[in-house]
């Protein structure tokens, strides 16, 4: 699922908070804005912002990325602009995953119809972040370190290439943590459903290759757990 | 007389400072005048109990013979709570031995001779004003049926309903309300007496030798006065005379103004204070509340923060400076006063105590200068308290810092982490979301380990959560503030921790209940 090119439709705060946190992961990150006439270089990530309109002349776009192989965030500050956008690209590239971000819930609605394959509504992301942090402080905290920030605890997924390591077990049966020193939190399947760990479900239902497993542990032993079942002991 | 005076000034300066005696009289003025004392609703609740009680019985004595106890429970039971609390009312409505110091000390200043006749004069200035207030004087006339037992003062009771007005806030309120009119009030009462007295003498005059005319006294004459301007019309008086039917018309004209008037004052007095009313009222809950949280600023991410927040049944206060903020907040059915946050005023005016009653404050203006100025204020008054901001720029960042907010959200950086982890880990991250989403059966939640909890279980390997299909994450530990991750078996758990769990919230609320219970093996 991972593709090589970024493209940021929004050269904003948003657009540059994305741009931040991915460029290092990324080879090819590029920022288009709505309002410059001359592409130019940002200061402080140093990506390439290059312009565009709202025409549906896309024409340099596919000459200059592979869009099969690219990822758009639209961020434009204007509500309606950016779901125009949206539409446009979608009408123009059926398979591009785009992720839209919007400051309401009317406008997230409107983007999913417009066709984006992700809607990050910021308002109530931010809302549900605040709320999170005074229920449950503690969960907030450990997961907000898991999820975003660098410590060595981390969350990954990890897809099952050699389900007959298994043998024949059932996930609900399996001492994750005493044996692996990792905890598998979830199971999606191949057809795109997931089941927790302990559910009804992965009590009666063995473990195949294809299966991504949702796991919790040091970076170390969830490599050692991936040369053991994933796609790395394959190759 | 020196002795004496030497005797009243020690026995005043004894009471001053006497613990017992200064508790008592907080108590019973807390009891009696404080409407903020959590107790005084229950004394309200008795007192008018007591109230309809006499009334009741009154009431069954006009057509029957009310029982012997009835009548001993109402002359004298009632009375002599009534006169209790008359007499607790009379101490604590001024303090005699405060005088006294007050003038010691001015003395003692200025090296005068002590005022005996003076502090006399001050306390029973005092006295007497306390005894002729309008509130003390009915507070008597209920009492009166407990010193005569004829029939006659037995209408006294009636007074007691009067009492009702000290018990009943709404009675309090509607009073005030109509004390803001009282020039206008006064303007219409001395216009209707005028009317009154002019239209009774003139008819009388046209109406007493005519023998048709029903109107034969100057009492009947001011009594279809009355009736007619108040527009009832009985029609058991009328005038007869064309004179008198003349001003008859000119009674009903006026009576229709007067009563205009008086409607429309009356609805005015309401409009123009309902604000004030609603205002007391909710700074009247506020004081009783516990664990509240504050919104300071109402605007799109305070609207979603306070619905979610009103959705977990948390108590939260919205103070905004902008009239139209406020109103959406109250349209949206919450408690908000148009006080701005970065006033120390609206705290004080709040009158609650920040350390015990507001667990956080949440600055969510979305403008940095209003945030770190309401932060600021917050700090200037309680130290302690937890303050979440938000952040719209990230040169802002420091001040915020600064300004002493615990919690800094920077929602452009979440949105850039949550895309990282999104195009990174896109099944993971769904995964996570599914579990922290509020529709979800599958729940990740903290489980503090009380005392008895620690009794039961004194290691982590005893705790059974794979019994109850639950994944215990990992444990945080209260004595270094830090989460240990798939804790190994033998860790100790100690009051204060918190186990955070990953499960079915039906599992998770059996297995809370199961380690509560747990008898250590």
């Amino acid at each position: 699922m991972k593709q090589s090119n970024v493209l940021i439709f929004g050269y904003n705060e948003y657009g540059l908070e994305i741009a931040k946190n991915i460029f290092s992961k990324y080879s090819n990150v590029t920022i288009f804005s709505l309002d410059n006439t001359d592409s130019i270089i940002d200061k402080d990530t140093g990506l390439k912002v290059e312009n565009f309109d709202l025409s549906d002349d896309w024409s340099s776009l596919i000459n200059d990325y592979d869009l099969e192989d690219s990822i758009v965030f639209c961020s434009l500050e204007d509500v309606a602009k950016n779901i125009f956008l949206t539409i446009s690209l979608r009408s123009a590239f059926n398979n591009l995953f785009i992720v839209a971000l919007t400051n309401n819930n009317e406008a997230a609605n409107k983007l999913r119809m417009a066709g984006a394959s992700k809607v990050i509504p910021i308002v109530e992301t931010t809302a549900n972040m605040i709320v999170d942090m005074l229920k449950k402080p503690i969960i907030t905290k450990v997961l907000h370190e898991i999820l975003y920030e660098n410590s060595d605890l981390k969350i990954e997924q990890v897809k099952i290439a050699n389900a007959k390591y298994f043998d024949g077990k059932y996930p609900a049966d399996i001492e994750w943590s005493r044996d692996h020193g990792v905890l598998v939190i979830s199971i999606a399947h191949e057809d795109g459903s997931s089941e927790f760990i302990y559910s009804s479900k992965t009590k009666h239902q063995l473990i195949l290759n294809g299966d991504i497993f949702i796991v919790v542990g040091y970076e170390a032993d969830i490599k050692e757990f991936e040369k053991f079942v994933g796609v790395n002991n394959e190759n | 007389m020196n002795f004496f005076i030497r005797f009243l000034v020690d026995f005043a300066y004894f009471l001053n400072s006497s613990v017992w005696y200064q508790k008592k009289r907080r108590f019973f003025y807390n009891i009696l005048e404080n409407d903020d004392y959590k107790y005084k609703k229950y004394f309200d609740i008795f007192m008018m109990i007591l109230i309809f009680s006499s009334v009741s019985i009154l009431i069954y004595e006009v057509k029957r013979d009310a029982h012997d106890y009835f009548q001993f429970f109402n002359n004298y039971i009632i009375s002599f709570i009534f006169f209790i609390e008359y007499m607790l009312r009379f101490w604590i409505s001024s303090s005699v031995s405060k005088v006294i110091i007050h003038q010691n000390e001015y003395v003692d200043m200025l090296n005068r001779k002590f005022d005996f006749w003076y502090v006399i004069r001050r306390v029973l200035r005092d006295k007497l004003e306390y005894i002729f207030s309008i509130k003390a004087i009915i507070d008597l006339l209920a009492i009166m049926p407990f010193f005569h037992e004829l029939r006659l003062l037995r209408i006294f009771i009636l007074f007691r309903v009067f009492k009702l007005f000290r018990y009943a806030k709404s009675f309090q309120t509607f009073s005030s309300v109509l004390a803001t009119k009282k020039f206008e009030f006064f303007t219409l009462s001395m216009f209707a007496s005028i009317v009154i007295f002019v239209s009774s003498v003139l008819v009388y005059v046209m109406e007493a030798n005519n023998p048709d005319s029903p109107i034969d006294t100057l009492y009947e004459a001011f009594y279809w006065s009355i009736v007619t301007i108040s527009t009832v019309g009985y029609g058991d008086v009328v005038a007869v005379s064309q004179e008198g039917q003349f001003v008859a018309v000119m009674v009903i004209l006026s009576g229709i103004s007067v009563l205009a008037f008086t409607t429309s004052l009356f609805v005015s007095a309401f409009t123009e204070k309902i604000d004030d009313i609603k205002e007391s009222k909710i700074l009247q809950d506020i004081s009783k509340m516990q664990r509240i949280y504050i919104i300071c600023g109402y605007e799109n991410i305070a609207n979603e923060v306070a619905k979610k927040l009103i959705h977990l049944d948390f108590k939260i206060l919205i103070l905004d400076d902008s009239p139209q903020r406020i109103e959406n907040a109250k349209k949206d059915g919450l408690m908000a006063l148009q006080y701005s946050p970065g006033s120390v005023d609206s705290y004080k005016k709040l009158n609650i105590n920040m350390s015990t009653q507001v667990k956080s404050i949440l600055c969510l203006r979305e403008d940095d200068v209003e945030n770190v100025y309401s932060a600021l204020t917050i700090r200037s008054i309680n130290k302690d308290i937890n303050i979440i901001s938000l952040l719209i720029n990230h040169v802002n960042k420091n001040k915020l810092i600064y300004s002493g907010v615990n919690e800094i959200l920077y929602d452009k950086e979440f949105v850039g982490l949550i895309a990282k982890e999104y195009i990174g880990q896109p099944v993971a991250f769904e995964a996570i979301h599914t579990i922290r989403s509020e529709n979800s059966t599958v729940k990740m939640e903290e489980i503090l380990v009380t005392e008895r909890i620690a009794n039961n279980i004194v290691y982590v390997q005893n705790l059974d959560n794979i019994k109850y299909r639950i994944v215990l994450l990992g444990i945080h530990k209260k004595e270094s503030g830090r989460f240990y991750f798939n804790p190994i078996n033998d860790t100790l758990l100690e009051v204060g921790d918190y186990l955070l769990v990953i499960g079915n919230y039906m599992f998770i609320r059996e297995y809370i209940k199961y380690i509560s219970k747990k008898i250590k093996s």
